[in-house]
């Protein structure tokens, strides 16, 4: 076993689709333990009876529409109006923009894709230092993960069956707390750069309003509706869908019904069919694990090592570290939380709190070199060599890392508010 | 070789094409369902049966198309430090190890619909459950393809490119 174990994380290492690898164990386990492997298929066929993933295809679907159409623009341009006069105001008009984008396309690195060849540019121009700007537009590659209708959030729901409601819930402040932490370090660059400031007029902001006039209401109707309790997660996949598809192609027409729109949808739908052939393979997987009782036997072992909630913590957040660093999101939600939450568990660590930990854990593996995700991506983008992009946002890491401890370690931080709608 | 490459950008356009369909459809069916239940009180019964199966559809034809455009989610950390002959080297590797996968997930698949087949289960109404499950043995039939597709232009163009240099 440990053998074939091997010999994967070679074949992974190389590159294969991680769905091929994990097909390969899934496929090995269960002739080893005798059983038929048609049971993988039935694990699967899970894809199509379980209602709340049909959110997965929509959401993916709204965010590239908005990605590719003229949007990133426009929301750029009504934040530069409304906060361009703060000091470090662009950088935190980056922060938000980059935290409402995100929370609507996944950790895809759509972001920095889109927005941040945006804002980037902008940055330099409005006198901002080079190697501030680079780490700002890096680090806010996944800021809003935990804002809805984020899809990680979603997954991690129907992995584990918390209620994704009280997941979002549980989000908020975390999610703020990010924002914040990163807000006041550009604030203080800001100021100690001497970064000149716009100056604010009505005019501006009216004009930048009036032509986002048609996306403004998005983020509210979708987060009013999903904390109001009005719209499941489901519900408001299909209106952002349907609602960005009017607004881009027939309203705005940024994009052409014939020319773009098969581009996005097949663009999009690419990465939903690489999310379900990991999905489905991880069904397979869970239920190989339970039937083993894998969970229970890792426990053992850790259990005289590991003896309290605090060490456990501790040690999870190196663990996730290392899996955000080799692993993008959506596999590591599918494979990985099966197995520590019960775990977790045993140590009297809240789903909901397991979750939040989980996601914002992932979000600093994301930045951390020499393998973050985010790093390769900006790489990409900006044509700049990983290790200045790495060089420009340790300072970035250390701050996410101190907001990660206080919100690993002062669990009220993501239950208080939880607590306090169940209360009522 | 030629035909192989024909065959593969043949499928890929009808992929392509049945995932527009599938997915305007969804977006329609699905935005008319919030409406009819917030405004109306009211929804389509067979709605969600057809949504959760285009998922899986989707999936597999998504899936499908993207071996053939490299979208697969890979653990790229160490091939980035690589050199690019080498990586392609690799990917002729991983491509024909895909493959392989795909066809014991092709053979649990046929088992799977069989068993379904002679279970005469019906997903919705008269409709038996095997017309939305034949998407899955399809689909993973398709992944072989690819995969062997995939796996053949790597080898020509690095042979090639080998010729070329001597």
């Amino acid at each position: 076993m440990w053998i074939v174990v091997f010999l994967l994380i070679v074949i992974a290492l190389f590159g294969a689709p991680l769905f091929t690898v994990f097909g390969a164990f899934v496929l090995f386990a269960f002739s080893a333990i005798n059983t038929d492997t048609s049971v993988i298929i039935i694990s699967l066929y899970q894809i199509a009876e379980t209602s709340m993933l049909v959110a997965i295809p929509l959401f993916i679907f709204g965010g590239y529409v908005l990605a590719e159409s003229n949007a990133p623009k426009r929301m750029v341009a009504l934040a530069q109006a409304m906060f361009g006069w703060m000091p470090g105001g662009l950088a935190i008009v980056t922060l938000v923009t980059c935290a409402i984008f995100t929370s609507f396309t996944g950790a895809s690195g759509v972001t920095i894709i889109a927005l941040g060849g945006i804002l980037y540019p902008i940055l330099l121009k409005e006198k901002y230092p080079e190697r501030f700007s680079m780490g700002l537009v890096t680090a806010s590659g996944s800021i809003g993960l935990l804002f809805p209708p984020s899809l990680p959030v979603i997954l991690y729901g129907i992995v584990t069956q918390v209620s994704i409601d009280q997941l979002y819930l549980a989000g908020v402040i975390p999610g703020i707390l990010f924002i914040v932490v990163l807000s006041v370090y550009s604030f203080t660059i800001g100021i100690t750069e001497k970064v000149p400031k716009i100056r604010f007029s009505w005019k501006n902001v009216l004009k930048a309003a009036r032509e986002a006039a048609w996306e403004i209401p998005l983020p509210f109707l979708i987060v009013g509706g999903i904390y109001g309790g009005y719209f499941t997660a489901t519900e408001a996949a299909a209106v952002t869908a349907f609602y960005a598809f009017v607004v881009e192609v027939f309203v705005y027409r940024d994009l052409h019904i014939f020319k773009d729109v098969p581009r996005v949808i097949k663009q999009s739908m690419l990465l939903v069919g690489a999310t379900m052939a990991i999905l489905g393979i991880a069904f397979a997987l869970t239920n190989y694990f339970i039937d083993q009782q894998v969970p229970q036997k890792l426990l053992e072992m850790i259990q005289s090592t590991i003896t309290s909630q605090t060490k456990f913590l501790l040690v999870l957040n190196g663990f996730l570290l290392i899996v955000g660093m080799t692993m993008e999101m959506f596999p590591a939600i599918l494979v990985v939380v099966p197995l520590i939450l019960p775990i977790a568990q045993e140590y009297n660590v809240n789903p909901l709190h397991l979750g939040i930990i989980f996601l914002t854990n992932m979000e600093v593996a994301y930045l951390t070199p020499p393998f973050g995700l985010n790093l390769f991506l900006s790489s990409l983008r900006f044509r700049k060599p990983v290790f200045s992009i790495a060089r420009s946002v340790l300072i970035f890491i250390v701050l996410e890392f101190v907001a990660l401890l206080l919100i690993t370690y002062i669990p009220d931080l993501s239950l208080w508010l939880v607590n306090l709608r169940t209360a009522h | 070789m030629k035909v192989l490459n024909t065959l593969d950008d043949w499928l890929n356009k009808a992929e392509g094409a049945l995932l527009i369909v599938l997915l305007l459809m969804m977006v329609l069916l699905a935005f008319a369902q919030v409406v009819l239940r917030n405004v109306f009180s009211a929804g389509i019964v067979w709605a969600d049966i057809l949504l959760r199966h285009s998922v899986l559809w989707i999936g597999f034809l998504g899936g499908a198309l993207g071996i053939s455009n490299k979208r697969h989610i890979n653990i790229d950390a160490f091939t980035h430090y690589m050199p690019p002959r080498m990586n392609s080297w690799f990917s002729v590797f991983t491509n024909l190890f895909g493959a392989g996968v795909c066809v014991f997930l092709t053979i649990a698949a046929v088992k799977f619909v069989e068993n379904e087949i002679s279970s005469g289960s019906f997903v919705y109404g008269q409709i038996p459950s095997w017309y939305a499950e034949i998407i899955i043995p399809v689909g993973f039939g398709l992944f072989v393809f690819h995969f062997i597709a995939r796996a053949a232009r790597n080898f020509f163009e690095e042979t090639r490119k080998k010729e070329a240099a001597a």
